[in-house]
């Protein structure tokens, strides 16, 4: 007698809520303007369990960015300068990154060279500004053009280079913008900085209260149209086909999808966004500096985006918020800052699969794991289902056919003797005994997929191979050795012995 | 496996000499293939009998033909004849319809639509993968479409009315649960009750379609380069009462529409009414439009009518209640017509021995025969062998050993398959048999010899049992007949069911198959009233006269049959769906209409198994004068048939019992029976009115296969031997065996004019034993 398993009960309050829709008025659902997207993904369903129709938010993240920026951008002018002034940098150093994950996560090009594209295009649009006297509004066309060709630049030697040495390319190509600035004579006297920039903050505000305000105000509306390009190019046309092509390269390619040139586009859109922070960036400050193209800076923002999740921008942004919130946040610590970053990131990248935004996901595969795992301790293969499991069961029939049939054969095992076999092979058509009977009809009932068949072979009438149907109308069956039998009796007495042997191993 | 793949059909199937038949055949992997025609002699390459033989036939085939590949439209559609294109280019619409759904799948399904697959042109309502209601729009460039807020539930009525405004370009998509206590899966008692309706604008108008695009019923149009126009989406389900306005409509006219209420309002562009055209006598592929326009639809691939609508009551036929028998049920794979080019015509010549013939077709290492039966310009011989062409039709393609988990236990065998059979198979293009469930889980009703048919290759065996069945079993007898020297002719069950008794009256003998099953009405009556009128009928078969079967006058390709109630059924036709759309009458059984097979040929079906035929044994009538003829030269024991190309034996298969209570005439003579069945023959469920243990041939005497012989009206008479393996005895111990022998006695008396031997044996027994 096996060990009895106790049975657990089983079943859950629902942790959600629903609306109740009713099929007397009409629905009405309205879209994104210019896209074909709804506002919010509310969908219905048949609840399983009562058969009510349910509606339900299917997709939360809208609401949680809704809450989240809502707070930010409510709370954010009640707090002091200093509080003010990392909120802003958290904005737009969200905004880099956001962009950022565009060009790792969505085409897939481990470029570094975000923050030298940023700087570049800032310096460019200082430049016309304080030397070509070009007003301050100009600054963002500048700046995103700046990006663009940057963009377009680095983007020749991604085709030809693979991960790795393109990322250490563009590292280089940071280090060749950082010493050609510092090494400008006509820059010298600032020590490579471009200062009394014009801005959108007029300069009597200037590190204002109003000032920081407006500034706060502008690194959150940069945000915002971060958020708006990322979502306009990783969940649109562009977006699509590159989700297509990171599954497999040459289906894309054979589909006719031209999966290097979407990942170019996605280079060039993301730099020039990349060229507009630049411009703001400098605006923000009044000036620019080298600083700017540093590598505790890049490495910095490289430990955002692993801290929150490479390839989505809830992680940019959540990864952001938390280096920013101790490095400009706790600026009393000091060092220590540097040490708690960094500790941060070894602890996410060991315990992580991908970030923060990740650790749900892989919460739930880990619970999915740990709970087929207790299934398969605590149920054998075709044997009795668990109350856990039945929940996976809409025909509830099955599982007792599961109970009859492990009772079944546990009878028909004890009839199996050496006799039985030598029965059926002295006669394996026509009339049995009763034990061969019951074996026989119980082979003869089971389902049809991988059910045994003989196939005859093409050059003899008495040649002959065994085979496993799919069960599956039009998939061929398959062979399930290379064994030749040379007469119909031994081909059926093989079969017999294959299900014999499926029988006493269940 | 070869590169080269070779299909054809014959069209007709069944001819006389001086006719002529088209072949069709379809070609991949080479441009010319060998042809010769060939008489087929026999099939079964089984060793212990003569093999595989055939007879090369000089004709006017050229010896090498050309052919292409030939493409199948699979699944059943209906086409309107929009010939002034009112459906095409609409720019406000209502699309309404009552569905059925019988199969979420993976792809989109249309119920209504004028849809263009390649060009993204036109509109389209229907399922889309995750089985929500939805309605599609395309300009060419872009699609937009409107979803459904619930789910449809597969087996339940629904109304579903999608409006489109192209001014405002807003769009309404209602979707209405219709379920009540008859005419779904489930009942009221379920609380999936709820209804959707959905408002939203959409962002794309649609655009009118190319020429040959056609506004369809359950598919939509798609062309490739390489097939051209076909039919896609197809749906799979039953559509009841649809229609189109050329408008928006109101609300309240949705609600008037969803119950069956139908004005003709303005706008009305058509209005199916799927009702219209019922007659006693079944109803047709149009589905007529009752609007102003009087755009019909056509049928293809046959939908399959007389089936429940969304207001059926429990009446039991479209006889009854015609208005609540609006349900039309579309398959994705069902095929009636494959509708491939002819690549050769023969004008069979006036004196072409009547036989079974084929093309034989060779090339790239492959070869197939395309069979055909040649019946003689006017009658020759005394002998008839009729050939059961409908039980050929109702077995055609079937998927019985592939699909159906129960067959093993049925036939007690581990099915054998070969390599053909994989090829067949492998596209699934060739259509399914009576035996064969559609994807949805319906039964298949329709067969038809306009396709390609594998198991009516002359050597082709049934994978389920690893015996010939249907034409390659029957060509056993035609083997005995040409080596026992008789003068036959062939005719076919479509002669008999298109001429009656006049087919069968230039004959003094008539045979019957291996396995007649499939019977017409028609067939029935001409089959009694020859009897009656002095005829002969050798009934050398088992399960015959069995499925009420019926086709359409005018296309005779086409069988039909509803699998009803009792019976050994594959399937079994929903409440209500039994009775032939093509002829208007309850299909099922003859047993169950009052005409028992024992009636007529004094035997009916009791028992079936695959795995051992038996012996007959002889009963003690074989010793009254009256019929002890017939075993001449057979010893007092000797056990007859005790050999067989099928299961080893000529008692076997599927085996019929004299029954007194359900007709056998009371004068029949009971000559022999058979004995030692496994218990894997059970007594059939048409005879289990309570079940109880020990219905198998061990243990009840109802199992067995009876010998039987009786006189009829002015000198006829029926020998009977009901077992599917009688024939496919014959060919064994080269033909000269002791079922042989009775078989000469019979036909040699049979075939004399005048009284039978033994019939003067009428006196009282006056016996001192």
């Amino acid at each position: 007698m096996p060990e009895m398993k106790k049975l657990y009960e089983i079943g859950n309050r629902p942790r959600e809520i629903f609306l109740s829709p009713d099929g007397e008025t009409p629905t009405r659902r309205s879209r994104v303007p210019f896209t074909r997207r709804h506002w919010l993904k509310w969908r219905s369903r048949y609840n399983p369990k009562s058969l009510k129709l349910e509606k339900r938010l299917e997709d939360k993240k809208p609401l949680w960015w809704m809450l989240s920026l809502g707070l930010l951008l409510l709370v954010t002018p009640f707090l002091g300068n200093s509080a003010l002034t990392v909120a802003s940098i958290f904005c737009m150093f969200a905004a880099i990154n956001v962009l950022w994950t565009l060009i790792i996560g969505t085409a897939g090009i481990f470029s570094l060279a975000t923050l030298a594209v940023v700087g570049v295009s800032g310096y460019a649009a200082a430049a016309f500004n304080v030397y070509l006297g070009v007003p301050w509004p100009f600054m963002f066309v500048i700046g995103c053009l700046t990006g663009l060709v940057a963009g377009g630049v680095l983007a020749l030697p991604s085709t030809r280079l693979d991960g790795l040495y393109f990322a250490l390319l563009t590292l280089g190509i940071v280090e060749i913008c950082r010493v050609f600035v510092q090494q400008l004579k006509s820059l010298g006297a600032t020590n490579g900085s471009i200062n009394q920039v014009d801005s959108f903050i007029p300069s009597d505000w200037f590190l204002q209260r109003e000032g920081l305000l407006l500034g706060f105000f502008g690194a959150f509306a940069l945000l915002l149209g971060a958020l708006l390009l990322f979502k306009l190019v990783n969940s649109e046309r562009l977006g699509m086909l590159l989700q297509t092509a990171r599954d497999e390269e040459a289906f894309a390619e054979a589909i006719g999808i031209d999966y290097r040139r979407a990942r170019l586009m996605v280079f060039m859109i993301s730099s020039a966004g990349l060229g507009i922070i630049g411009a703001f960036y400098a605006m923000y400050y009044r000036s620019i500096s080298p600083s700017i193209f540093s590598l505790d800076q890049l490495l910095l923002l490289f430990a955002m985006i692993v801290i929150g999740g490479i390839g989505r921008a809830d992680g940019a942004v959540l990864g952001t918020a938390i280096v920013v919130l101790i490095d400009k946040g706790l600026l009393d610590l000091g060092p220590v800052r540097i040490l708690i970053v960094a500790a941060i990131m070894l602890l996410v990248t060991l315990l992580t699969n991908n970030g923060l935004v990740g650790a749900r996901e892989q919460f739930r595969n880990y619970r999915n794991r740990k709970k087929s795992e207790a299934r398969a301790r605590r149920t054998e293969k075709g044997g009795e289902v668990m109350p856990e499991e039945a929940t996976d069961m809409p025909d509830k029939q099955e599982i007792f056919y599961r109970r009859f049939n492990k009772r079944l054969r546990d009878e028909l095992k004890l009839l199996i003797t050496p006799e039985l076999i030598e029965e059926h092979r002295r006669k394996p058509l026509g009339r049995h005994s009763d034990a061969l009977s019951r074996v026989l009809n119980y082979f003869r009932r089971s389902e049809m997929p991988d059910k045994y068949a003989i196939l005859r072979q093409p050059e003899n009438f008495n040649h002959y191979k065994i085979v496993a149907l799919s069960g599956e109308r039009g998939a061929p069956p398959r062979l399930v050795d290379d064994r030749l039998y040379e007469s119909i009796d031994e081909a059926y007495h093989a079969v017999f012995l294959l299900r014999v042997n499926d029988l006493l191993e269940s | 496996m070869a590169n080269t793949r070779i299909f054809g059909y014959s069209d007709p199937l069944c001819l006389k000499a001086g006719e002529t038949v088209d072949f069709k055949v379809s070609v991949e992997g080479a441009r010319t293939v060998n042809a010769q025609l060939v008489r087929l002699i026999h099939g079964d390459e089984n060793p212990l009998g003569p093999g595989f033989v055939e007879e090369e036939i000089r004709s006017s085939i050229p010896a090498e033909i050309s052919v292409k590949r030939q493409f199948t439209q699979i699944g059943s559609f209906a086409i309107a004849d929009d010939e002034e294109r009112k459906l095409d280019g609409l720019q406000s619409f209502t699309l309404f319809a009552h569905f059925f759904a019988t199969r979420i799948k993976a792809e989109r399904q249309q119920i209504m639509g004028q849809w263009c697959v390649d060009e993204q042109k036109g509109y389209g309502l229907g399922l889309d993968p995750s089985g929500h209601v939805s309605l599609w729009l395309g300009n060419g460039g872009k699609v937009d479409q409107i979803v459904s807020e619930t789910r449809v539930v597969e087996r339940c009525w629904y109304f579903v009315a999608a409006t489109y405004d192209g001014t405002s370009g807003r769009a309404s998509l209602r979707l209405i649960n219709c379920v009540n206590s008859w005419n779904s899966r489930i009942s009221t008692v379920v609380p999936f009750g709820l209804d959707s309706w959905i408002e939203e604008k959409l962002a794309t108008k649609p655009a009118r379609t190319a020429g040959h695009v056609r506004f369809m019923l359950a598919g939509a149009s798609e062309t490739n380069a390489q097939r051209g126009p076909h039919t896609t989406l197809l749906f799979n389900g039953k559509i009841d009462r649809c229609g189109v306005f050329g408008r928006a409509v109101a609300t309240d006219e949705i609600g008037a529409l969803s119950r069956g209420e139908m004005k003709s309002g303005d706008g009305l562009v058509a209005h199916w009414d799927t009702t219209a055209g019922y007659t006693d006598k079944g109803i047709g592929d149009t589905i007529q439009d009752i609007g102003p326009n009087a755009i019909h639809l056509e049928g293809v691939n046959r939908p399959v009518r007389g089936m429940t609508g969304f207001n059926w009551r429990g009446a039991d036929s479209f006889r009854l209640a015609p208005r609540e028998f609006g349900g039309v049920h579309f398959h994705d794979d069902a095929l009636t017509d494959s509708n491939w080019d002819t690549t050769l015509s023969l004008d069979v010549p006036d004196d072409l021995k009547s036989g079974v013939y084929a093309l034989r077709l060779d090339g790239g290492g492959t070869q197939d025969y395309v069979p055909f039966i040649v019946r003689p310009k006017r009658p020759k011989a005394k002998i008839a062998f009729l050939l059961p062409t409908f039980t050929y039709l109702a077995y055609a393609n079937e998927h019985l050993a592939y699909e159906a988990p129960i067959a093993q236990a049925i036939t007690a065998h581990t099915p054998v398959i070969v390599a053909e059979d994989l090829e067949y198979k492998k596209l699934e293009e060739f259509g399914l048999s009576t035996y064969d469930h559609h994807t949805d889980g319906a039964g298949c009703c329709y067969s038809s010899w306009r396709r390609p048919i594998i198991s009516m290759r002359p050597k082709y065996r049934m994978p389920a049992m690893n015996f010939p069945w249907a034409l390659p079993a029957d060509l056993s007898l035609i083997w005995w007949l040409e080596h026992a020297g008789y003068d036959y002719d062939l005719i076919t069950d479509h002669d008999l069911h298109a001429e009656g008794k006049s087919a069968l009256d230039p004959y003094k003998v008539v045979l019957n198959g291996t396995h007649p099953e499939y019977y017409s009405e028609e067939m029935m009556d001409a089959t009694e009233a020859y009897l009656a009128d002095g005829g002969r009928v050798m009934y050398l078969g088992g399960n015959g006269y069995y499925w009420v079967t019926g086709l359409r006058a005018d296309e005779p390709h086409c069988i039909e049959v509803r699998k009803l109630d009792t019976g050994s059924r594959a399937w079994q036709a929903e409440p209500g769906e039994g009775y032939l759309a093509c002829t208007g009458e309850r299909s099922g059984l003859w047993r169950s209409r009052g005409r028992a097979p024992q009636k007529i040929v004094g035997l009916g079906f009791t028992a079936e198994g695959m795995d051992e035929s038996q012996p007959f044994e002889r009963m003690p009538d074989s010793f009254h004068k009256r019929a002890s003829w017939i075993f001449e030269g057979l010893g007092e024991r000797e056990l007859i048939g005790d050999f067989g190309l099928a299961g080893g034996g000529a008692a076997g298969i599927e085996l019929d019992r004299y029954e007194q209570g359900l007709g056998t005439p009371p004068h029949t003579l009971l000559l022999a029976s058979s004995w030692g069945h496994s218990d894997n023959y059970p007594l059939v469920s048409e005879e289990v009115t309570y079940a109880f243990p020990g219905r198998g041939g061990t243990q009840d005497a109802q199992v067995r296969g009876d010998m039987i012989y009786f006189t009829t009206p002015n000198n006829g008479a029926v020998f009977a031997s009901g077992s599917i393996a009688w024939s496919q005895a014959l060919p064994c111990h080269g033909g000269e065996n002791n079922v042989g022998r009775i078989m000469r006695n019979v036909l040699n008396a049979f075939i004399r004019d005048g009284a039978l031997p033994g019939s003067e044996f009428t006196g009282e027994e006056k016996l001192w034993r």
